[in-house]
Formats: structure tokens, C-alpha cells, sequence
């Protein structure tokens, strides 16, 4: 089989598709790809120039083990998204070598779109997707260059054809986009085992000033109404019951999914806003106090956070209504009651003392007692820092009253120690404090660096209270975000260069970035949101109700009435049919090419008739009576009787067994 | 009386030995009413097939010997003073047989090969203003010979159209040749062969040949084939409608000796070398003899079905 079966335009784009297929993939693939890729590549054009032949079989099989090794190494397994898709590559690369025919160049390009598809389980933004249209440009083009003559010199041409393709099939495209439906389980993805930033279930001092030097995405929030102001946007992510003297965790308790429901009244006027999050791997939604989340978005946990059933793996929108001035459990079962009063036995004997004298001095005015610990953080001569000195064993004896640095953990953390010393039932809550508003798009985006760590404690009657020993130290961090906090400071996202603060400094740039940003919200809100609760909702409010049935329904016939539409423009029934000698004689000669017999195009039936009686000496009786009945209903004006021609096929055909013909086939192959 | 044609083919194949391809055309070129040209070397049984031909057939025979002196009249006739009845009597030429062999026509004038083929053509000769009807049949075998040709006037391609038929003959297979030396000699043999048929028998048979059937499959075959003549770009000229007529009369000819009532391609695929292959040049050497090769062609690339 000669190497020129795949012309020049063809392999020409098929190179240039598998690199642009593999570029956005080298981020989480082994680097040894390349080689690999670079050697496949120049084997196959040395093929192609006839300087090099197809890698014998023991080399096909000790390529592929050795790729196989070489991803158990770098992964240490084969199995999962990474593996798989280092896995897909790799036969993508090698498959280069070992393409002969046409039928392996289409198998190529195939898997080449398949591996363009992965790439989106990696990187679904606006920038990836706007890519991807390059590698599937140039597979199309290949796949037209195959039907091209070996000559043809102008790729430009064949890209200009696929790209003018994959403008036509925008529409269906588009019909697919917003009627296929997003059956569940079906086609939720694989997800990528990538480490991510962001809030854990449990928290030291060190995490949270971690998260807060990462400029990254967390979430985006529209409201429906006016933006509150700065102060007034605490996130609540989770909250952190348990203390063993350093970490804050979430408690056992807590976090079971069967934990009663809290009871709670709303009062006031409701928020109502919709939230667009990027995945974080954990199952609780991001909400402001007090969350009732409609049925679709989650469901409220014991202690108000906002939980799924699943971690979220992907970006996730979702609809949500708080009622901020919300009476919170004005009644505390004990057993959360005792879980807010626990503390380690044995750490800062010098903060009990405090909290014992405090509790002591104010007695059962509780609320007196929170304020005298705020005004302590106010008044003594703390200092919010991202750069606190690392605390010993009595971390927080070591913070109130010796170093008097920290940030938002340090302060919220020491506060529901000393309330809890004191009697109050008190927990830490954590999550993301403020956002930077949008204004190009009126919507708020709120950073890893925002986040934070507030208190909350419990009076009999008010119910869960929030306070935020923060703001006595700095209110600015609260009023105005972090990055004027620690404006004097310098430390602000002094870790992460791309997103570093020189970058928001300069308006111009700033303002460019938010676009951006506003144009991508749009992307993961419009394209990538539209899915299953939203594209009912649209689709509701275009066709009236819908269920998945009728639409499912719709679309199978939408797809089939187009089906029949190509197809009866492709078979043209309005034009004339062969007559049934035509079509008897073309199933004649269709059985008897099993065997290898073909009639040249300036052969009469008559001659051939006899070149097969020759080869098929057993079916010759049969193959004479179907020719001579097709020779007289054709050439002399007898009877034209489509039966008796039907006939003699029929005993052709059984003349020619089914097995006979599949093992002719075989051997003519 | 299919028999007895058969009966006559093989009459002539006796004389003629290892021809029967070519007995049989010249046998379907009679039965067609077209006239048949032999290109061959000398000495290759040109005469002897005529000869045979026209005893079978039971026709009168005349052989004109061409040559560059002859004139219209040597081949027409003249009108002789017969002083006895003081008038000019005609003596009618040898054109006025049945099968008239014109050995070497291309050695003649043109004038004189006009005379001939105009009489071919219309079945007729004008002498000295009188219309004069040839007999009926009337069958004209030429000859051509294709080397040592100094001195000749080749058949211009409009008068090579009017044969139905080219042929050559070609060497004898071995065999044929074996016997052919040991066998007595083919004059004493030609005096043997009787007339198989009559004037009747063969009259009724040409009457036959118009009624063969040529079903549409077969006429838009012969359809394909002056298309594809006319069309690819290896043809000088392509068939002129009477070749493609000529094709059709030719091939229901064959289909008559075979015996069937009806043509089909391979009746067409047999006559086609002889009926095409002197209507056609090839356009890379339009003097040539480049029609076999343009012959192959058809046969192998014109969809037959």
C-alpha cells in the first residue's frame, strides 16, 4: 500500500490539527509527549517522502507498552480523566505512524475531535473554547483534503472550505445547543483530580492567609436588587464548631447530612440573587445569612450553611433568597448548645482566666460581655497583617495578649474561645467577606482573597448573632476590602505576579480586566449555565411548559423530518428509477463481486455470463438462467416479466450461500 | 435457411481455411447490403475469398484489376458501333455482376475509383445519359494493398464511409497454413464448391436483417459509442451518423448468423473493429492506421450495459 493514498493538503492540516490539539493539553500531560509527537511527525513525513517505511509490528507493540509504562509512571495509574486522556494522546500521536489508508486517516481525525472535547473537561472559558475552533478547523480540512487530488498545493483553500462547513452547520449547532436535553447522570463528566483553592473543612490561621494570597475566582453574584453595601455581604461557606487548641473544623455533627433542620423565621425584606461558582471539589453553596435556597439549588444544613448532595466539580449556577434580618434559632437544642461551649482542655489558661473574670464581672449580661471583648480588640493595640508571628502551643493566649498580630482567623478565632471560656455558645464561621463590583456588567466577583472568618454567638431569644471582631481592628478590610487593609502593608496578593496588584493599579488596565471578566460571566452564565433547571426555564418561557418527554420527543422528530428531507433529496425519488432488470442485474452483480468476478465497464452480459460460468463452475446453471433471462427481457421484445427475473436472482443468490460470499469478500480483500 | 447459410459459411471455410471470423463478417457485410474492403498483402486470399464468396452465394462474379490507366468506362462498359444493326450497342463493364472483386482499387485515379463507388453507392450506373439498374444482389468486395504503395491514390475517408466493412485477412495460423500446403490447390478446390443458396434464399435472408431487433439497451449502446468517438479528445473526427448506422445494420447482421432474433452487445462488440476501424484516425496521427487501436479503446471504456 503506498503512502500516497493520503495526499499532501490532508497530512499537511492533519499535522497541523495534532498540534494545535495537543498545545492546550500540555498544561496537565506528561512534557514527554512532545518527543513523542515531534518523532511520530517527522516518521510520518519521511513516509510520505518515501524515505522511511511503516514501523514493523514489534515496534508498533513495544511503542505503545512503552507508552503505556511511561503513563503509569507519570500518573500512576491508567485509569481516571488525567491517565485517560494522556492515554487518548499518546494513540492520537502514534496512530500517525500506522495510518496507511484513508479509513485510518479518518480514524485519526476522529479521535483527534474526541481529544479536542477532553480538552474541555479541563478548560471550559470563553478564551479555551474560541481555541478549540482552531484544531477542529484544521481536522475538518484534513478530512476534505483527503478527498483532494495529490496535487492540489493550496491548504489555504481546504481551510477556507472547512472553516465556510463550520459556519454551516452553526444552525444545527445551535438547534442541538438549546433543545438536546442535559439528561442527568448520562452526561455529567469526569472531572479533573486538580488541586484547587479554596475554603476546606477546617481552617488554621496559615490556610486562610494562604487563600488570601490568591488572586482566583470564587464566585459571581447578580442581584436582583440594589448591590448592599460593602459591610453587609458576609458569604457564609460553612461554619467551623470543633477546636483542638490550633484548627478550626467543621463538627461531626455538622456535617451530616441527616442533621435536623434549624428553625428560623424570616423577617424583613428578602435578597434575591443568583450566583455563578466556579467548581471547588466541596459540596456547600455560597449564600449571605440567612439562606432559604429554592428545592433546585440545595438545601439548608443545621447550621444554615447551604449544602448539595454532590461536591461541585463544575461551574454552578444557582438561584438563591436570603432574609438578612432573620431570627435564627431562638431556641438552641442541647446538643448543639453543648458543641458550641466545647473547648480543648489543657491550651491558654490565660485567656480562660480573662473570660472567667470577664463572665464573672458581667454576669448574665451576656451582650455586655461581647461588647467588652470587641472593645478589647479595639482599644489594645492589635494589628491586621497577613505576615502575623507563627504562635506557639497557646496560640491564643500567645495572640491576645503578647504578639496582638493577625488577621481575620486569628481574631475570630480568639473571640469564640474567649466566648466560649466565658459561657456563650459561639462558633466560627468562614467564608468570603465583600467583592469587587463589576460595574460593566453590574454583578460582583468576589476572590479567593476575600475571604473570611467571622463569629457568630447564640443569646436565648435573638437567637445566632454575627459579629465580626475584624472590623474593630480594621475596619477598612471590611468596608473596603483587603487590598486597602493591607495598602500599607504591601502584602497584598504578593504571591501571585498574574494577577499581582501592580495590575489593578493602572485604571485603564483595570477596566479592561473587568470586561473581560464581564464577558466570560456572560459565557459561564448564557452557554455554560444553560443546563438542566436553566434550560427549562428558558425553554418554559418560550414554548410554555415543557417536559423532557415532549422535548425529547420534539427533537427526535425535528432530527428525523430533516433525516427524511436529505435523504429524499440525496435519493431523488422524482427522477427516474433504474427499472428492475437495472437494479436485478446491479444485485446480480453484487453477489457474484463476493467471488471476484467484476464486469468491466465495456463488457457485455452475455460474455460475462460465460467469463463467470468459467470461475463458478457450481453456480453456473444458475448464473446462465439469470442472464439469459435478463438478456431477453432487456434485448428482445419478450415478456418483460420482473418476477421470472426476480426469480432467477433468488437462485443465484441461494446458488450463493451467505457464508460462501462473506469468505469470497474476505479472501478478495 | 439459417442451416443453409451455415452450410454456406462452411462451404467457404473449406477454401478459405483459418478465416471463419472474417468469412463470417464478409458474409454479414453481404447479408447487411454493404460493401466490404480487404486491406491486405498480396497473396493473402483476398481473390480466393471473393472467388469462394460468390460461387456459395451462387453470384455471378467479375474481378476488376485496377490500375492507374484504367479509365470509368474500363470498369462502366461502352457503347460499341455494331455495324451490322448500325447502332451503338452498349457492352455493359464488369461492374454489372453480382460480386465484383476490385483488386487494388487504391492503384487506380480517382476518377476512375469515383466511377466505382458512385456505382456502389446508388445501385446504378448513367452511361451516355441512360440510367442503367445493376443487378440485384450487388456486392462489391475492394482491395487495398497497404505497402509498396509509390504511385497510389489512398481512399480519401469519405470513400472509405461508404464500405460497410473493412477487413484484413492476416497471416493463417499454422495448422491452417499446414494444411493449406498439402491440400490441392484452391482453383481446383473453387471449381468443387457448389452454390448453396439462390438468388431467393439470399434476397429473403437480406430482407431479414432490417427486421432483427435492436431493443433501446443496444441502441443507445451504438449511441454511447458514436458519442464517445465524437467527444474524447483521441479522436480526429468522430462517426459520422451513417457509421453509426452502419454499426446497427452490421450488428443485427451478426445477430441474424448467430442465430437470434435480436442484438445485443456483443453482436455490436464483433462488427465494431470491422465496421469502425476505417472510419476513424487518431487525432495524434490523422493519416495513420491508428482506428485498431481507437476500436480497442471503445471496446474496453464504452459501458456496454
Amino acid at each position: 500500500m503506498s503512502a500516497s493514498l493520503i495526499p499532501r493538503i490532508s497530512l499537511t492540516w492533519l499535522l497541523v490539527a495534532q498540534a494545535l490539539v495537543i498545545i492546550p493539553h500540555l498544561l496537565h500531560v506528561p512534557s514527554w509527549l512532545i518527543p513523542l509527537w515531534l518523532l511520530c511527525a517527522v516518521w510520518r513525513v519521511q513516509i510520505f517522502r518515501q524515505r522511511a517505511d511503516f514501523p514493523p509490528a514489534w515496534l508498533k507493540g513495544l511503542l505503545l507498552l512503552g507508552v503505556t509504562a511511561g503513563v503509569l509512571l507519570s500518573h500512576g495509574t491508567l485509569l481516571g480523566l488525567d491517565a485517560g486522556v494522556t492515554l487518548l494522546l499518546c494513540t492520537f500521536v502514534l496512530k500517525l505512524v500506522e495510518m496507511r489508508k484513508a479509513r485510518d486517516a479518518q480514524v485519526l481525525i476522529t479521535m483527534g475531535l474526541f481529544a479536542v472535547v477532553t480538552s474541555y473537561l479541563f478548560e471550559d472559558s470563553l478564551l479555551s473554547f474560541a481555541y478549540s475552533l482552531l484544531p477542529i478547523s484544521a481536522l475538518i480540512a484534513a478530512l476534505i483534503g483527503m478527498q483532494q487530488s495529490s496535487f492540489n498545493q493550496r491548504p489555504w483553500a481546504t481551510w477556507r472550505l472547512a472553516a465556510g462547513l463550520l459556519l454551516q452547520a452553526l444552525p444545527l449547532m445551535l438547534l442541538l445547543f438549546v433543545f438536546f436535553p442535559r439528561i442527568g447522570p448520562l452526561w455529567t463528566m469526569p472531572t479533573a483530580d486538580k488541586a484547587r483553592t479554596g475554603l476546606a473543612e477546617s481552617m488554621s490561621p496559615a490556610d486562610v492567609a494562604e487563600l488570601s494570597r490568591s488572586g482566583e475566582l470564587a464566585f459571581r453574584v447578580e442581584f436582583d436588587q440594589a448591590i448592599p453595601p460593602n459591610a453587609q455581604r458576609y458569604w457564609r461557606a460553612l461554619t467551623l464548631e470543633d477546636f483542638d487548641g490550633r484548627r478550626w473544623s467543621q463538627a461531626e455533627f455538622t456535617r451530616q447530612a441527616r442533621a435536623p433542620l434549624p428553625d428560623w423565621q424570616a423577617q424583613g425584606e428578602p435578597l434575591d440573587y443568583q450566583v455563578l461558582m466556579q467548581p471547588t471539589g466541596q459540596p456547600w453553596l455560597f449564600a449571605l445569612d440567612t439562606a432559604a435556597p429554592p428545592d433546585s439549588a440545595g438545601r439548608q444544613a443545621v447550621d444554615f450553611r447551604v449544602q448539595r448532595g454532590r461536591p461541585i466539580e463544575q461551574a454552578l449556577l444557582y438561584r438563591m433568597r436570603s432574609w438578612p434580618e432573620a431570627v435564627r434559632q431562638a431556641q438552641l437544642p442541647s446538643l448543639q448548645y453543648r458543641l458550641n461551649l466545647r473547648l480543648p482542655r489543657g491550651f491558654d489558661p490565660r485567656t480562660r482566666a480573662w473570660a472567667a473574670e470577664l463572665s464573672q464581672r458581667f454576669g448574665s449580661d451576656q451582650q455586655g460581655l461581647v461588647n467588652e471583648v470587641l472593645k478589647h480588640f479595639n482599644q489594645q493595640p492589635f494589628h491586621y497583617t497577613l505576615r502575623p508571628p507563627l504562635y506557639g502551643q497557646h496560640s491564643v493566649d500567645e495572640f491576645l495578649f503578647d504578639g496582638r498580630r493577625g488577621f481575620c482567623a486569628h481574631y475570630a478565632g480568639a473571640m469564640v474561645v474567649v466566648l466560649r471560656a466565658a459561657g456563650i455558645p459561639a462558633r466560627v464561621v468562614a467564608g468570603y467577606q465583600g467583592g469587587e463590583v463589576n460595574e460593566a456588567g453590574n454583578y460582583l466577583l468576589i476572590h479567593q482573597f476575600d475571604a473570611h472568618a467571622w463569629v457568630e454567638y447564640w443569646q436565648p431569644g435573638t437567637g445566632w448573632q454575627s459579629v465580626d471582631p475584624t472590623y474593630q481592628v480594621a475596619p477598612e478590610r471590611i468596608e473596603q476590602g483587603i487590598e486597602q487593609a493591607l495598602a500599607e502593608e504591601g502584602s497584598f496578593l504578593e504571591g501571585d505576579l498574574l494577577a499581582g496588584a501592580q495590575l489593578r493599579k493602572l485604571a485603564w488596565l483595570n477596566q479592561l480586566r473587568l470586561a473581560w471578566d464581564d464577558l466570560n460571566y456572560s459565557w459561564q452564565r448564557l452557554v455554560l449555565g444553560y443546563q438542566g433547571e436553566q434550560q427549562m426555564q428558558w425553554l418554559a418561557s418560550w414554548l410554555g411548559t415543557v417536559d423532557w418527554q415532549q422535548l425529547g420527543l420534539t427533537l427526535v422528530a425535528v432530527i428525523a423530518v430533516l433525516l427524511v428531507l436529505l435523504g429524499v433529496w440525496l435519493v431523488k425519488p422524482w427522477q427516474a428509477r433504474p427499472v428492475a432488470q437495472q437494479r436485478y442485474l446491479l444485485a446480480a452483480e453484487r453477489l457474484l463481486a463476493t467471488q471476484g468476478l467484476v464486469r468491466d465497464s465495456g463488457e457485455g452480459v452475455r460474455r460475462f455470463s460465460q467469463r463467470a460460468q468459467v470461475s463458478l463452475p457450481a453456480q453456473a446453471a444458475a448464473i446462465k438462467a439469470f442472464y439469459r433471462e435478463y438478456e431477453q427481457q432487456v434485448f428482445a421484445a419478450e415478456s418483460v416479466d420482473e418476477a421470472a427475473l426476480k426469480l432467477r436472482y433468488l437462485r443465484l443468490r441461494q446458488a450463493l450461500p451467505w457464508w460462501q460470499r462473506w469468505r469470497g469478500k474476505k479472501n478478495a480483500d | 435457411m439459417l442451416d443453409t447459410l451455415n452450410r454456406a459459411i462452411a462451404s467457404i471455410n473449406q477454401v478459405v481455411l483459418g478465416k471463419e471470423q472474417q468469412v463470417r463478417l464478409a458474409v454479414a457485410c453481404l447479408l447487411a447490403r454493404g460493401h466490404l474492403l480487404i486491406e491486405d498483402l498480396p497473396g493473402m486470399g483476398k481473390t480466393t475469398l471473393s472467388h469462394a464468396l460468390a460461387r456459395v452465394m451462387g453470384l455471378s462474379f467479375q474481378r476488376i484489376q485496377f490500375t492507374s490507366d484504367l479509365l470509368p468506362g474500363d470498369i462502366l462498359g461502352t457503347s460499341v458501333f455494331d455495324k451490322n444493326s448500325g447502332q451503338f450497342v452498349f457492352h455493359p463493364g464488369p461492374i454489372f455482376a453480382e460480386l465484383v472483386l476490385a483488386d487494388e482499387i487504391n492503384r487506380a485515379t480517382p476518377k476512375s475509383q469515383s466511377a466505382l463507388l458512385e456505382a456502389m453507392e446508388e445501385g446504378q450506373v448513367t452511361i451516355e445519359g441512360q440510367t442503367r439498374p445493376l443487378p440485384e444482389p450487388f456486392f462489391v468486395i475492394a482491395t487495398q494493398n497497404p505497402v509498396s504503395s509509390s504511385g497510389t491514390f489512398a481512399l480519401p475517408e469519405s470513400q472509405l464511409d461508404r464500405f460497410l466493412m473493412r477487413l484484413s485477412l492476416g497471416y493463417p495460423a499454422p495448422a491452417a497454413e499446414k494444411n493449406l500446403l498439402m491440400g490441392i490447390t484452391r482453383r481446383e478446390l473453387m471449381q468443387s464448391l457448389e452454390p448453396v443458396l439462390n438468388h431467393a434464399q439470399l434476397a429473403a435472408l437480406q430482407a431479414e436483417v432490417p427486421k432483427v431487433q435492436a431493443r433501446e439497451a443496444v441502441v443507445d449502446y451504438v449511441l454511447r459509442i458514436a458519442e464517445a468517438t465524437r467527444s474524447q479528445p483521441q479522436f480526429a473526427y468522430g462517426l459520422s451518423p451513417r457509421g453509426a448506422l452502419a454499426l446497427l445494420a452490421a450488428a443485427k447482421a451478426w445477430a441474424l448468423l448467430a442465430g437470434r432474433a435480436y442484438v445485443i452487445p456483443e453482436d455490436v462488440q464483433a462488427v465494431l473493429p470491422a465496421v469502425a476501424g476505417h472510419r476513424l484516425r487518431q487525432q495524434a496521427d490523422a493519416g495513420g492506421h491508428g482506428g485498431a487501436a481507437l476500436v480497442q479503446w471503445l471496446l474496453r471504456e464504452v459501458p456496454a450495459l
